[in-house]
């Protein structure tokens, strides 16, 4: 079953004729892991915008199983159906590792007893131990960050995890563990894993890969 | 509750920026509570000093009414002749009125010396020139009689006395002032005269008792227990013997009380004021119209007595100035309108807050640069600071925080911050506002007495002229005219309604730097500051 949905999704920037992405009819389902490949400027983080619901398309809808996610609030729809994992991890520097997965549980309003313990269950889950998680974002390295930002939007227990080349800055190591760790997401609890990404062995290890 | 939290450990994230914000609002909250207290004290002051006040009125002729009423000069002449003052008996009926707290009064008449007794005199017209005088004058011109020294009922008194045109008869060296009460004289109470020697005649004393100043008392080798004899200035062979219980001195006779006027007639002169009882004086005048001889000018037919005339003036006493304003109204409306109800003591009390009510209003306006000025700078501060955690924000739109609570978190910094900063500036305000309060009140008093000095240097007299030049007497002129008795001291400013009042501009600090920031987080399109940043 079909978790999200486009039906002749384009998208042009606002002022200009240029259109990034041109009648997309995709299909995105639970437990399964997509890449979205392309040469750069393809529009790939700008389809993943569109997803996140951080953009609207200029035609075309996108539908969260059968609602129009432009019917949907999109602060309720980032914060409670999708994960997002950004290209540069956007996290909040000042805060720890700990903190930046507790405020992401609290935005979404959830209960999950002790917020706590529940983010040092993901933090552990993407391999990162206490010493990291009560670290500041900035004393961690980039695999960590990329880590703490996995963690963070798993923190809501989303059916949908959209990265956007989540192991663009990370060693060869890192990244088979990183893919591994998706995999097991999608595979093991169901999640829809939708990638942006450049890299050959990443896409490989997708289920299904859109070429844009 | 996350907000607040997230709120927090954000003010405690960002030490420095948060410091700079709170010490203008310091600056702000400080600067606003001496403000706020100085004017409150000034409010203070003036309703508490309002309460306690115990007013004083007097009806009299209100001859500009009675003078507006008329054609030409004749006619005003006539009005204001025909024109009588209330008697004591009509005043004790107005007296009865529920709004009065008491009533006293008394009468003037003017003496010639007996016996063996001179008047104290620097101007030559003691005794032989008084009686020239009564050649001269027809009973029922002239002395327009002197009250007592320091009493401020003398201004009323006086403007009854003019009203009536002199109703004294022919002046003397002497003024007797009888007094229904102690509460009448008001000199001993405030204390510009007291009693060195023996003591005050009993309240309603029919002995004949009285008390002469200090200085009369030495000039005649006067001592208490001993008796003067005054006389009729009308009829020499007509005298009354008073004993003297008491000699009294008066603290402002040396700065000389009515001086110009002394210079005129020793009646005038502060120590030829002899005191005694009203029913005494009452007694002395009721025994002189019966001895009198009336007389008709053949030419005039203007009737004449030789009756010792006593000049009388009634003094209602109110608990507040609500009770003085009632009591005004019912009875000017009762009177019509030659006939008003006045009262020295409200606009005294005024003028004596004038120089707190001055730095009061400049204290409204410094409060309203200061919270202009300081408003400006926080909503400068406050766009800079969104700028900067611009990122921030775009990061929090983005994993889902709604921008209104992104927007909420942010005031409640502002709010912590400045609250802080109100609660540390209000403690350090009260804790020198008194202080600085009294001293800039120093300042203004200082201020006000160079400029009332200035014009009495430049003219001899205060505003308006003094009450003996015909001037109109101002409001809490006293004998020593020009010295008011300002407020200049206050001893507590700040209270819960200035602590109050500077939450209150807390809060509105917040809420109007706090829009900007909120217009800013509104405008920002998480997207965008993202896609800027990466």
């Amino acid at each position: 079953m079909s978790v999200l949905k486009l039906e002749h999704v384009s998208y042009r920037y606002a002022g200009t004729d240029k259109t990034i992405l041109n009648d997309l009819n995709y299909t995105f389902e639970k437990g399964r892991v997509y890449s979205i490949v392309g040469r750069s400027g393809a529009g790939k983080t700008t389809l993943l915008s569109l997803l996140s619901g951080l953009a609207a398309p200029t035609d075309g809808k996108i539908y969260l199983e059968d609602k129009d996610i432009n019917k949907i609030d999109k602060y309720e729809y980032r914060s409670k159906y999708v994960g997002v994992i950004f290209q540069s991890f956007n996290l909040l520097p000042k805060l720890t590792a700990m903190e930046n997965v507790i405020l992401s549980m609290d935005i979404a309003g959830k209960e999950y007893g002790d917020k706590k313990a529940h983010a040092m269950e993901l933090l552990k889950k993407v391999s990162l131990g206490e010493e990291e998680a009560s670290r500041r974002i900035l004393k961690l390295s980039g695999g960590q960050q990329q880590r703490v930002a996995i963690a963070r939007a798993l923190s809501y227990n989303p059916e949908i995890l959209l990265a956007d080349e989540p192991t663009g800055n990370l060693d060869g190591e890192t990244q088979a563990e990183i893919v591994k760790i998706f995999r097991q997401l999608a595979h093991e609890e169901g999640k829809c894993i939708i990638l942006v990404t450049h890299s050959p062995e990443v896409a490989e290890a997708s289920d299904i890969v859109y070429c844009l | 509750m996350y907000i607040l939290r997230n709120a927090l450990r954000s003010i405690l994230q960002s030490k420095g920026r948060n410091i700079l914000i709170g010490i203008i609002v310091l600056v702000i909250a400080l600067s606003s509570c001496v403000a706020l207290s100085i004017r409150q004290a000034a409010e203070h002051a003036r309703e508490n000093s309002m309460e306690n006040l115990e007013v004083t009125a007097q009806i009299t002729v209100n001859r500009q009414a009675m003078m507006s009423g008329q054609q030409d000069k004749e006619s005003m002449k006539q009005a204001m002749a025909n024109m009588e003052g209330l008697s004591i008996d009509d005043m004790k009926q107005y007296a009865d009125n529920s709004h009065v707290k008491g009533f006293y009064y008394t009468a003037s008449t003017s003496f010639n010396a007996g016996d063996g007794l001179e008047a104290v005199d620097t101007t030559g017209t003691a005794d032989s020139e008084s009686e020239d005088s009564s050649d001269k004058e027809t009973p029922g011109q002239g002395m327009e009689g002197v009250g007592m020294p320091g009493d401020t009922v003398q201004s009323g008194q006086q403007e009854q006395k003019k009203d009536m045109g002199g109703r004294m008869g022919v002046q003397g060296d002497f003024t007797v002032t009888g007094y229904s009460s102690d509460e009448a004289m008001i000199s001993f109470i405030n204390g510009t005269s007291s009693i060195i020697d023996g003591s005050m005649f009993a309240e309603n004393d029919v002995e004949m008792n009285c008390v002469v100043s200090e200085e009369l008392a030495a000039y005649n080798q006067l001592s208490v227990g001993d008796t003067i004899t005054l006389a009729n200035p009308n009829n020499e062979e007509e005298t009354y013997q008073f004993t003297i219980s008491g000699i009294y001195k008066d603290e402002t006779s040396s700065d000389s009380a009515g001086s110009m006027m002394s210079a005129f007639s020793a009646a005038f002169d502060s120590a030829n004021q002899i005191y005694t009882s009203y029913a005494n004086l009452q007694d002395v005048v009721a025994r002189s119209e019966e001895s009198a001889a009336v007389t008709t000018d053949g030419t005039t037919g203007v009737e004449s007595t030789t009756a010792l005339r006593s000049q009388e003036n009634g003094t209602y006493t109110f608990a507040s100035v609500d009770e003085y304003q009632v009591f005004k109204e019912e009875t000017e409306a009762e009177l019509g309108d030659y006939y008003t109800v006045t009262s020295a003591d409200v606009s005294s009390y005024e003028q004596s807050l004038q120089p707190l009510e001055n730095l009061s209003r400049y204290a409204g306006y410094f409060l309203v640069i200061i919270l202009g000025i300081g408003g400006v700078i926080l909503i400068v501060m406050n766009l800079f600071n969104i700028r900067e955690r611009k990122y921030e924000i775009g990061v929090l739109a983005a994993i889902g925080m709604k921008k209104w609570k992104i927007a909420v978190q942010f005031i409640l910094e502002l709010l912590c911050v400045t609250f802080a900063a109100i609660i540390i500036g209000a403690g350090a305000g009260t804790a020198v506002s008194v202080p600085v309060t009294n001293q800039l009140l120093a300042q203004q008093i200082e201020s006000t007495q160079q400029s009332r000095q200035q014009q009495t240097d430049n003219f001899g007299r205060g505003a308006g002229g003094t009450p003996e030049m015909g001037g109109t007497p101002e409001a809490g002129d006293t004998p020593d005219a020009g010295q008011s008795d300002y407020i200049s001291q206050i001893s507590s400013a700040t209270d819960i309604t200035v602590v109050l009042q500077l939450i209150g501009i807390g809060i509105i600090l917040t809420i109007i730097s706090g829009c900007a920031a909120v217009i800013s987080i509104l405008r920002y399109e998480p997207l965008r500051i993202l896609s800027n940043r990466e």
